[in-house]
């Protein structure tokens, strides 16, 4: 690769992300941009925001089974890190240096998490929803009481706009660490290349 | 001194039938969708599948949802109401606050219920497009002047 030389010895650029795991990400991007989009802007007859939904539950299925057996980098014991080393990672974070971190530093990997969990639960929100309409009801709306199914629209709802939020977390880190700290991680999720601290 | 007290209670009276009237008009309302709802039940699962087609049935149906929107609504929307104003509804005052926009969805229900009496009875295929058409007004609706729980 014709990277610039490593700005210093002990920094390497190596394979990071393997490729279904950039794959995963950029599927999961698009797909979660148009559910969300079909949901709140969509037409009436939702079939299509149903779709996309499934395809969110498809790769997040995938990115559970990738944190089992998944390369390294992808995996749980990567990414979630113990609550006293999250904490000592953001008390340095905001320092205007790269992180060189060796995969999702342990705050990004609790992000992570949380997006993960949120986006299962909308999911989850979205298949036991009976809207009272009818004809966009979740497939699994009939499965389950019914003051689970009629509340369901509203926590969707809810956990929409959270996830509106976290996605705005999400690029707003990436900003920062892009202009801030001088770290570019988006090119890593392309390429799967990332320098990082050597060991 | 009898006067003086009574006065007060005097003037809360008219406020407490209000709200007894109000109760009332809740209950009236959500029969009203609850009438809606079941006559348009059994129309989705066919549409679906879930139920196996009978013509007559859906026709019967289908003209039950067309008698309803024969039905003048206006007093089922008293002024007073709204989810602001009492509890066990989900009528967003929004509501009496864009008076036209609450209109318009349904004038477009109504339509659809229109064009579903004649598809009805004529094959499970035309009864399914129309369902649709008509499911798709309900969320519409819901959308904008019914609170989501
Ligand atoms: C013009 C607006 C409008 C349209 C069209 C509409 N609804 Fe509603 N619906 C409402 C409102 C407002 C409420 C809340 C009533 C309340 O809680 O006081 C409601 C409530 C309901 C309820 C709950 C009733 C209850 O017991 O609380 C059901 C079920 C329902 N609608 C079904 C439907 C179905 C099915 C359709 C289409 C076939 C439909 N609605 C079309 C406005 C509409
Ligand atoms: C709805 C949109 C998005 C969602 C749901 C999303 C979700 C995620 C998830 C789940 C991860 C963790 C990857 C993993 O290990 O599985 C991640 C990482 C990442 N995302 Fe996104 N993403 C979105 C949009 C974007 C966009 C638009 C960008 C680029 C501008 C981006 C850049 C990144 C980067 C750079 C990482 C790696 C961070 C690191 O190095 O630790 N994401 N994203
Ligand atoms: C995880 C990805 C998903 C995202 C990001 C998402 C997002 C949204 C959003 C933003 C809305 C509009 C809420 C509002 O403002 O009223 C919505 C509505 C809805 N979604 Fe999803 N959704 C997802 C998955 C699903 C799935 C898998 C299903 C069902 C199989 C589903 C069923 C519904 C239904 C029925 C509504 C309409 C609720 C109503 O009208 O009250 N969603 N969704």
């Amino acid at each position: 690769m014709s990277s610039p030389d490593p700005p210093s010895p002990a920094v390497e650029t190596v394979r990071i992300w393997d490729p279904l795991l950039r794959l995963f990400h950029w599927a999961l991007a698009a797909t979660v941009v148009l559910a969300w989009g079909l949901g709140k802007f969509g037409p009436d007859i939702m079939t299509l925001h149903f779709y996309a939904g499934y395809a969110v539950i498809g790769l997040l299925a995938f990115r559970l089974l990738w944190a089992l057996v998944g390369p390294r980098p992808a995996r749980f014991s990567s990414f979630v890190y113990r609550p006293r080393e999250i904490l000592a990672y953001a008390a340095e974070a905001w320092r205007p240096r790269p992180s060189y971190w060796r995969g999702h530093n342990p705050l990004g990997g609790l992000f992570i998490v949380v997006l993960i969990a949120v986006l299962a639960l909308q999911a989850l929100t979205g298949l036991v929803a009976d809207p009272d309409d009818f004809v966009n009801v979740g497939p699994l709306a009939a499965s389950v009481p019914s003051w689970v199914s009629g509340s369901a629209p509203g926590w969707h709802e809810l956990l929409g706009n959270l996830t509106l939020g976290l996605v705005a977390l999400h690029l707003g880190a990436i900003a920062f660490y892009k202009l801030w700290k001088h770290e570019d991680l988006i090119r890593p999720m392309l390429t799967g290349r990332k320098t990082v601290r050597r060991g | 001194m009898r006067r003086v007290l009574l006065a007060p209670l005097m003037a809360a009276l008219p406020a407490a039938a209000m709200a007894a009237d109000a109760e009332h008009v809740v209950e009236a309302r959500k029969g009203y969708f609850s009438l809606v709802a079941l006559e348009f039940g059994p129309l989705a699962a066919m549409a679906k599948g879930e139920m196996p087609y009978d013509a007559a049935a859906a026709k019967a149906h289908a003209s039950d949802l067309v008698t309803l929107t024969k039905y003048d609504p206006s007093d089922l929307y008293a002024p007073g109401t709204s989810a602001d104003d009492v509890k066990g509804t989900a009528a967003k005052a929004a509501i009496w606050q864009d008076a036209e926009g609450f209109q318009a969805k349904g004038m477009a229900f109504f339509e659809a219920v229109a064009a579903l009496e004649p598809a009805a009875g004529a094959g499970q295929k035309e009864l399914a497009a129309a369902v649709g058409k008509v499911g798709g007004t309900c969320k519409s609706c819901h959308d904008d002047f019914r609170v989501k729980r």
